[in-house]
């Protein structure tokens, strides 16, 4: 059948077995994926976790070096900066700076949105666990969207009609058991980091019928000044006064969340209480 | 059965010496080089990114979790995403990883992402003129002048594709492993990964999954590649049969299986198209455990589809190629 050109007589027996073992190689395979979809095996065992790296005990000032990890809501995140940096990447970059240390971020595991039952429920995930326990520093901002309705449905405001200073009145008292959890649970996960906690601020202070909210929101603050406190590990960096004089320089468009100097000048505070 | 032998020998040979096998070969060594250099980039920079693959993991998490929480993502698609959240929160939670860089994970994902486009295309090449060829050539009056009947004609080509299909399979496995060997190194058949992964709605049902070999993985994944292979080269050959001309039937192939990946990755809420034999190519889903592009596909049923498809096409094929009038 061949046109009987030299070399063709091997051609064929190698060709045709070479494809011959690639068939039966490939029903093997098909084969071995239907039994393992419809009849699974118990599978192969997996190796045993390997503990993860802990934060080493001591001072700040003692370390070589410092992990930073991040975790909250949108403005550990960073949303309404245009240039994507948020206050962490800001804070990571000016302590470099400051401290001469090499400064490395761990995770940023904030998610837009989240409630503090949320990053209750977000601290009990292994792998937040093992970013947490090797940090020597933790940033945090959390209680914005618990205490802001508004903060919930994207941050977008209609004239100030979700603002009730009564309604945020009623809501800080059921809040702030959860940031006592959250702190213990921190703690449980890491007994050296030193938390920062970025205090709240008034997005709505330019408003007449808004500004009342600023008393609330600083006995929230206050509160986690005292948890703070009781820890002895811990820093509450205010936010608040750095958007009162000129709401709309440091807000972004959304008038909810900081622009880029907004951020600055939080990642500037922040440093500022490490130093 | 002798006579049968010599025709699938002689078939073999005419489409090796058209040098099909050859341009297949060489579009692949040219290619997966240019993976493997962007893969080795997204491996360096991370690397530099993160102190270990736990921390990359973690953040892979949290990002797609942000973009859960945006409203402008549509459904089908955080439906994918939530499902590729909780694999991903499995193998962190086991202390596994899912993407260590080595030849073998580059191999098993070249092969994921090749599946509903690549392997066709290179599968086409060969197909596509087995039958028309022989008529543009005018080969196909001597080869049915011959004392043989038609349909051991016909089925000489079926089973040299057969053959081709199970070639160009393989040698596109072999060329990533050894190309990205180079870049990775060449351990990983042991590692495990997780498999049994059941998308259930928005949720994945955990019940199931249990850890196989990357070895095994790959394995299991060439034979669903394969089956898809082998059916997209059944209908090539029944369009050859019926279109008489290379070209015509090449571009009706290539637009079924381009329109295929299109309503595969657009058309979640046209339900009827699941029926459709292109939506069903990526069998390697069933597999990885991310939802399949309908919901309510499962391995079964497209492996169902396809057969059907399959069969009919063949059934086709044959029924047109032995009563076709070959003088025009």
């Amino acid at each position: 059948m061949s046109k009987g050109k030299s070399g063709n007589s091997r051609l064929w027996p190698i060709l045709g077995l070479t494809m011959l073992l690639c068939t039966a190689l490939m029903l093997v395979g098909f084969a071995a994926a239907l039994r393992d979809a419809w009849f699974p095996s118990r599978g192969i065992a997996v190796p045993e976790a390997s503990e993860p790296p802990k934060a080493a005990e001591g001072g700040l000032a003692d370390k070589p070096q410092w992990l930073v990890a991040a975790l909250g809501d949108s403005l550990t995140r960073g949303t309404g900066d245009e240039t994507g940096e948020g206050y962490v990447k800001r804070t990571v970059a000016l302590l470099k700076e400051a401290s001469g240390k090499p400064v490395k971020l761990v995770n940023n595991l904030a998610v837009n949105g989240l409630t503090a039952i949320r990053l209750s429920d977000q601290l009990e995930q292994r792998g937040v666990q093992q970013a947490v326990a090797q940090a020597d520093i933790v940033l945090l901002t959390i209680g914005g969207n618990d205490l802001f309705q508004i903060a919930q449905s994207g941050g977008s405001i209609a004239e100030g009609r979700d603002v009730s200073p009564e309604l945020l009145e009623r809501l800080i008292p059921q809040t702030e058991p959860l940031l006592d959890e959250i702190f213990e649970k921190l703690r449980r996960i890491n007994p050296n980091a030193r938390i920062v906690y970025v205090g709240l601020y008034n997005p709505f202070y330019d408003m007449e019928q808004a500004r009342s909210m600023s008393a609330h929101i600083l006995d929230w603050n206050d509160y986690a000044h005292r948890l703070a406190a009781a820890d002895g590990n811990a820093t509450v960096v205010p936010t608040y006064d750095l958007f009162e004089s000129n709401v709309k320089a440091y807000l972004s468009s959304d008038h909810f969340h900081p622009n880029a100097k907004g951020y600055e000048r939080i990642a500037a505070r922040i440093v500022q209480s490490l130093e | 059965m002798a006579n049968l032998l010599a025709l699938i020998h002689n078939e073999t040979i005419k489409v090796w010496r058209k040098k099909r096998f050859a341009v297949v070969a060489l579009v692949l060594i040219v290619l997966i080089p240019v993976f493997v250099y962007a893969q080795m980039k997204i491996a360096q920079n991370n690397a530099s990114k993160f102190a270990d693959w736990r921390s990359e993991l973690q953040q892979r998490i949290t990002d797609n979790t942000n973009a859960l929480s945006s409203e402008r993502i549509p459904e089908e698609w955080k439906r994918w995403r939530r499902a590729l959240v909780q694999q991903l929160q499995y193998y962190l939670d086991h202390d596994v990883n899912p993407n260590t860089p080595n030849a073998v994970t580059f191999t098993s994902s070249f092969l994921e992402n090749s599946v509903s486009l690549f392997i066709p295309l290179m599968v086409l090449a060969v197909a596509s003129d087995l039958v028309s060829a022989e008529r543009s050539t005018g080969t196909i009056k001597m080869l049915l002048t011959r004392p043989v009947r038609r349909w051991r004609i016909l089925l000489s080509k079926w089973v040299t594709l057969i053959l081709y299909v199970s070639l160009i399979v393989v040698a596109t496995v072999a060329l990533a492993y050894l190309i990205s060997g180079l870049a990775f190194g060449y351990e990983g058949w042991g590692e495990p990964v997780f498999v049994g992964f059941e998308p259930q709605g928005s949720d994945i049902e955990l019940g199931a999954v249990h850890a196989v070999t990357r070895g095994a993985y790959l394995l299991m994944e060439m034979g669903l590649v394969w089956f898809s292979a082998l059916v997209v080269a059944t209908i090539a050959l029944m369009v050859s049969v019926l279109l008489r001309s290379t070209a015509a039937s090449l571009v009706t192939m290539m637009a079924a299986v381009i329109s295929g990946m299109i309503l595969a990755n657009m058309a979640s809420s046209w339900h009827s198209a699941k029926y459709l034999f292109n939506v069903n190519l990526d069998l390697t889903v069933y597999l990885q455990g991310t939802p399949p592009p309908i919901e309510g596909m499962t391995l079964g049923f497209s492996l169902a589809v396809l057969g059907v498809w399959g069969a009919a096409a063949l059934a086709t094929a044959f029924a047109v190629f032995t009563k076709q009038d070959i003088l025009a």
